[in-house]
């Protein structure tokens, strides 16, 4: 097991440094600076500015600079936001975003698979038809429409809860709900599915002869063996929602930082892309990590260090 | 196996807990403020007869967060907002948009036009306390011109001596011929004489900085608590990327003409959830979004402001077929303004038949773009002529194929697919269209790559020569490869000239001549909307420059 998480660790390191590699040069082939806008600063300003942002200096002298702030993650200043380092916007954003995905993951999981089961069990009966028309309208419905709607309805119709921004747990019912429409139902589709196939195993009648209760059969010898996929799909998942979301973030005013992902981008805000790229990819490859140590619990089967008896 | 289950539930319940944890500490910071927004806003409607001595509290909306409060580098219009309420410079500009003694009580100039001096104000006070003294000037004056503070807006101070020369790291800050005469009396010389200039140091880049606080503490701008500014109100509070707050500032010398006693300003990107939260009067004031433009359009609450500067296009003059001037003539005769403006923009803006906009005020008391008229406007017979002579001039039995070039956005989109279509419907010309992303668009519109690409202008500084400026040769706001000697020298001799009248005279043929030649085409003027809650009143809104909310008032 030690062995695996060290070897792990270093397979996690390389994956980053390949990510941030391509991302560096990616960056710098896209046309356009930082600094073109509509109002063109004259040559002198330009130069000033290119100066103060190290961006005079060769690519491998920039590439150089960059692993440099990646081993110590340390980004610099913004270009867009020249008072702010990277590590301070990330450091404000990534909490809130992580909050509110943390809540929607919850909602998503619990939800998700609670509808997916009794959708199972009731297979094609009321209660099945019922959750999956939800799941194909909450995977077909964009979450920026469900969110413009949530608020139309809910906030200024019926005056019920505040229309945006962030500053009470009131604030959070929206967006979660509006965020965590589209994973529960696709987890509540995989649970049904998967349950479907876990109660038709031999195992499964095995466990009825026992006469075992129905509660613990489900729980016990059907649930647990249904979850691999959707554990499989948490990894990518989390990472996505717990590092924010662009759209949704943007509807509700809220300060996560999903906006630097996609304005770092169009600004060309080098540090900004650098820094939230790195920080994605580390996360999103801790995730998986985590996936892969949870397969083993899950399944006694599934071995994480194949040699174990040799060593 | 048991175990490692129950391990993975509490591991499950611990990320729980720390998930509301985390809750309860994020809510607590950004609380305050939102109890003025939605609570408070709802007891004082409540409340409002019984309760006289009531706080007012206007509620804005910033977009987003400001680039930077250190007036150098904050050089737009998300910076702007606040800064020109925090904030005071020398003039300020009135109700009419002219501009007033402000932080200086008087101000002299010199016979030929080069010196002024300036009498700071006895009142004028920072917001700690302070005196504002003329070295509070030269210091922050001094700090936007240092290569090293990568000012964007140092340009605007070229026309002062010495400026240039500084900022490209070839003079020494000591030559700029800004000085402190006295406690009082700030003295500045210029290149040239510059009718413009007294509206130019408007800008917040020329607001002074109290350099006894900005040399303690160099990151004085960064937190509400460190800041200290001299205008009608002072930084309260400010939540990084969630709102700020303004308080009156009892400190400024005219205090008693300010109404508010406090502005909380949120940053909501998103016009749609900006306009939901005005209805849910959780916003006093908001933008209208695109959508429903057309619906506000009778509101009562709707205001429209002339902003100066304008949707144009651009050709490239050294790409066939816009080599030929009567070509280009052709295409921009093709053009209906009108239709644009009703049709496809539906935002109230005035089609533009000149380059000059609305709002400039000559020496004959008129205005600039009613004495000179319309220069470009729909005229199919005239474009269709003028495309055959050009034709025939090149040589062409068929034109070059001809593509429009815009950047990403709905509204280009259309605007060029109404402009094809008239090209097709008038010239019988089938032009392409291609849609680039912003950034390369900007930075390949540079580079001469497109044959014809939209473009916009939005005046620095309120004077016309600002925007005829952009395409003497060279300019890096040219971008059309478009080079005139005869506009360049109408163009240094309108900086040179002192004789107002003269000037003006100048003036209007530097506009006549760049429609004539047409190295771009106008299409409107731009303008700014905006929704007001009734009862807010005194906002003023500049066609060039910055939100002022001095004379707000809410009741």
């Amino acid at each position: 097991m030690a062995i695996y998480i060290v070897k792990r660790f270093f397979m996690m390191i390389a994956t980053i440094l390949i990510i941030a590699t391509l991302t560096f040069f990616l960056m710098h082939s896209i046309p356009g600076s930082p600094f073109d806008e509509e109002r063109t600063s004259n040559p002198t300003i330009q130069a000033n500015l290119e100066k103060f942002y190290k961006l005079d200096q060769p690519t491998h002298v920039q590439y150089a600079h960059y692993l440099k702030s990646i081993a110590t993650f340390d980004f610099g200043p913004s270009i867009k936001k020249p008072n702010e380092s990277v590590n301070k916007l990330l450091a404000r954003g990534f909490p809130i975003s992580f909050e509110l995905g943390m809540v929607t993951i919850l909602v998503a999981v619990i939800s998700g698979i609670t509808l997916g089961t009794f959708a199972a069990l009731r297979h094609n009966g009321i209660i099945d038809y019922a959750a999956m028309a939800f799941a194909v309208v909450g995977i077909s419905v964009p979450n920026f429409v469900l969110a413009t709607v949530l608020i139309q309805q809910v906030a200024v119709n019926w005056n019920l809860l505040p229309p945006a921004t962030w500053s009470s747990p009131l604030h959070m019912i929206l967006p979660t709900l509006a965020l965590a429409t589209g994973p529960t139902a696709i987890i509540a589709r995989l649970t049904r599915s998967s349950m479907l196939e876990v109660l038709t195993q031999d195992y499964m009648k095995m466990a009825r002869a026992k006469g075992l209760s129905p509660m613990r059969i489900v729980l016990r010898h059907a649930l647990r063996n249904a979850l691999m996929p959707i554990v499989t799909i948490m990894g990518t998942m989390l990472a996505g929602i717990l590092t924010g979301t662009f759209v949704i973030e943007k509807i509700f005013a809220i300060p996560g930082m999903g906006k630097y992902f996609v304005e770092s981008i169009n600004n060309r805000d080098y540090p900004v892309i650098m820094g939230s790229t790195v920080f994605y990819s580390a996360f999103l490859v801790f995730m998986l990590f985590l996936v892969d140590i949870v397969y083993g619990f899950l399944d006694p089967r599934i071995k994480l260090h194949r040699k174990e008896g040799d060593a | 196996m048991k175990k490692w289950l129950s391990f993975l539930m509490v591991a499950m319940l611990a990320l729980v807990l720390a998930a509301c944890t985390a809750n309860k500490e994020a809510g607590k910071e950004p609380e305050k403020p939102a109890e003025n927004t939605s609570t408070d806003e709802g007891k004082e409607e409540g409340k409002k007869d019984e309760d006289v001595a009531i706080e007012k509290t206007l509620l804005m909306n910033n977009g987003e967060e400001p680039t930077s409060f250190d007036p150098s580098i904050g050089f737009n219009a998300v910076s702007w907002s606040a800064l020109n309420n925090i904030m005071e410079g020398l003039t300020r500009l009135d109700k009419d948009h002219r501009a007033v003694e402000a932080t200086a009580e008087k101000i002299d100039v010199s016979d030929d036009g080069l010196t002024y001096t300036f009498t700071i104000r006895d009142g004028a006070k920072w917001s700690n306390g302070d005196p504002v003294v003329a070295g509070d000037f030269v210091f922050a004056w001094k700090h936007m011109l240092n290569p090293e503070t990568a000012s964007p807006a140092a340009f605007l101070a070229y026309f002062i001596e010495g400026a240039e020369a500084y900022n490209n790291g070839e003079g020494s800050a000591d030559d700029i011929a800004i000085e402190a005469k006295d406690e009082k009396t700030f003295v500045v010389k210029l290149t040239s004489p510059n009718e413009a200039f007294l509206n130019i140091i408007t800008n917040p880049s020329f607001f002074p900085i109290n350099e006894k606080v900005a040399s303690a503490d160099p990151n004085w701008h960064t937190e509400a608590a460190t800041f200290v500014g001299n205008g009608p109100f002072k930084l309260s509070a400010w939540s990084h990327d969630v709102s700020f707050e303004f308080e009156k500032n009892e400190h400024y010398w005219d205090a008693d003409a300010v109404q508010l006693d406090k502005v909380h300003w949120a940053m909501v990107n998103d016009d749609t959830t900006a306009y939901q939260m005005y209805q849910a009067n959780e916003l006093d004031v908001t933008s209208v979004p695109s959508e429903i433009a057309d619906q506000m359009k009778d509101s009562k609450e709707l205001r429209i402001d002339d902003q100066a500067g304008l949707y144009f296009y651009r050709f490239n003059t050294s790409m066939e077929p816009f080599t030929n001037k009567k070509i280009r003539q052709a295409f921009a005769y093709a053009v209906d303004q009108e239709e644009i403006v009703n049709f496809v923009t539906k935002n109230g803006e005035k089609p533009a038949h000149g380059f000059v906009t609305y709002g400039f005020i000559g020496p004959d008391g008129k205005e600039f773009r009613e004495t000179v008229g319309d220069l470009v406007s729909y005229n199919p017979e005239k474009a269709k002529q003028l495309l055959e002579e050009g034709m025939k001039e090149e040589g062409y039995a068929e034109l070059p194929k001809v593509t429009l070039s815009y950047s990403t956005s709905e509204t280009h989109q259309n605007i060029a697919i109404a402009l094809q279509s008239k090209f097709k419907e008038v010239l019988g010309v089938d032009a392409a269209l291609q849609n680039v992303e912003s950034g390369v668009f900007l930075s390949e519109q540079k580079e001469f790559k497109y044959q014809m690409s939209r473009s916009s202008f939005l005046h620095d500084y309120a004077d016309p020569v600002n925007a005829l400026e952009s395409f003497i040769t060279g300019s890096s706001m040219n971008r059309t490869t478009w080079s005139n000697a005869e506009y360049d020298k109408l163009i240094a001799d309108i900086k040179n000239e002192t004789d107002e009248n003269k000037r003006w005279e100048l003036l209007k043929q530097a506009d006549k001549l760049l429609m004539d030649e047409m190295p771009v085409f106008p299409l409107y003027f731009y303008n700014s909307t905006s929704l007001e809650k009734e009862g807010v009143s005194g906002i003023l809104r500049h066609p060039v420059g910055y939100v002022d909310l001095k004379y707000a008032d809410k009741n």
